[in-house]
């Protein structure tokens, strides 16, 4: 249990790192994602993981669909706001999700089998 | 008798102000959905955040709770997105020897890919005559929510329509790229787990984990790439374009 407080505290210090790193040079970018930066350039430097990080991060990680949900909900309550456009949002963002998700994948797979090291998984 | 009835008028109004009650809502919701996903066996076409979603709107808009209100009390628990964010450099640091192997791979597929996944969007709305509040909503749709918030309000977007924008993106990104990995014969974690964290961001990141830590490690890579990319590109393409 302490072991995840002292990691929390590690991941907390980095998130308000980031958050000075965005303000000070006034980065398009959000303090969580500076902060993830700086941390793995940190981690990248010390060349060692302690435990107590990999204890903190790892039911993070595993929460972010339930922190993202709050917002996520917003949506049904502005029903009113884009009535009429339901149906052009919704073709709108499931056939370019599919588009893009095929596009992806196609580049991906291209770009990595061709060098001859085969990925074995 | 008519001072307890006062009390519990009192108490209602003041218990939907509360944070525990927002929280309450949300972890029910979030378990209730879960328990529901396993109810259903597990159907790919449906993730439990979806049902956990529709649950927690659906408590929401039968009790008397305000959703500014509940917003507000549940910011303890969303401020909770900071850290994970933060965390997802550990699973990135772990897998760095994988991606400095790809590192070609990945500096190719970013760019054009994360455009695609935006241009897709606002072209097809486009065409359907979308409104432009509407077209900025949509276009930063595969970009982490954090991100895609200040990239939206740049844009002259709205915010909770961007946000339930994530969440269908996120389900469908989910969803076809199960499938057309299936279909195409894909099983290269490194491929499958960029591809979900680049169109699929956070909910894309948590199915990738799902399929093992490499596919998560380059998830929580796509997701950091692509959120860094589009807020620098789209800002700046969309005041060009006018």
């Amino acid at each position: 249990m302490l072991s995840i407080l002292r990691g929390f505290l590690i991941l907390t210090a980095f998130l308000m790192l980031g958050d000075i790193t965005v303000e000070l040079f006034a980065l398009p970018l959000s303090s969580g994602v500076a902060g993830m930066l700086l941390l793995t350039f940190w981690l990248l430097l010390r060349r060692r993981l302690s435990d107590d990080l990999g204890a903190a991060s790892q039911p993070l990680i595993g929460m972010l669909a339930l922190l993202i949900m709050p917002g996520v909900v917003g949506i049904f309550f502005q029903a009113d706001e884009f009535s009429g456009q339901w149906l052009t949002i919704f073709i709108a963002l499931i056939l370019s999700t599919l588009l893009s998700s095929l596009t992806t994948l196609w580049l991906m797979q291209r770009l990595v089998s061709t060098p001859r090291e085969r990925p074995d998984e | 008798m008519s001072e307890l009835l006062l009390r519990l008028e009192i108490l209602t109004s003041d218990l939907s102000q509360r944070p525990e009650t927002a929280i309450v809502l949300t972890l029910a919701a979030y378990f209730a959905g879960l328990r529901l996903f396993g109810w259903l066996r597990s159907p790919a076409w449906c993730p439990p955040i979806l049902l956990a979603a529709c649950l927690l709107a659906g408590l929401l808009a039968l009790l008397p709770l305000d959703y500014t209100e509940y917003r507000h009390g549940v910011g303890w628990l969303t401020w909770l997105l900071g850290p994970a964010t933060v965390a997802l450099g550990v699973p990135l640091y772990q897998q760095v020897h994988h991606i400095r192997t790809l590192w070609r791979p990945i500096v190719l597929t970013l760019p054009p890919a994360a455009m695609l996944a935006a241009g897709y969007a606002v072209g097809i709305a486009w065409l359907l005559d979308a409104p432009p509040q509407v077209l900025a909503s949509l276009a930063p749709k595969s970009v982490t929510a954090p991100i895609a918030m200040g990239i939206t309000q740049e844009l002259g977007g709205s915010v909770s329509l961007l946000m339930g924008a994530l969440l269908i993106t996120g389900v469908m990104a989910t969803l076809s790229i199960t499938l057309l990995a299936r279909w195409g014969n894909i099983h290269d974690q490194r491929v499958i787990g960029f591809a979900l964290g680049l169109n699929g961001h956070a909910i894309g990141t948590v199915r990738a984990f799902d399929i093992g830590p490499t596919a998560g490690a380059f998830a929580s890579l796509g997701m950091s790439l692509t959120g860094v990319f589009t807020a620098l590109w789209l800002p700046l393409m969309w005041h060009l374009m006018g």
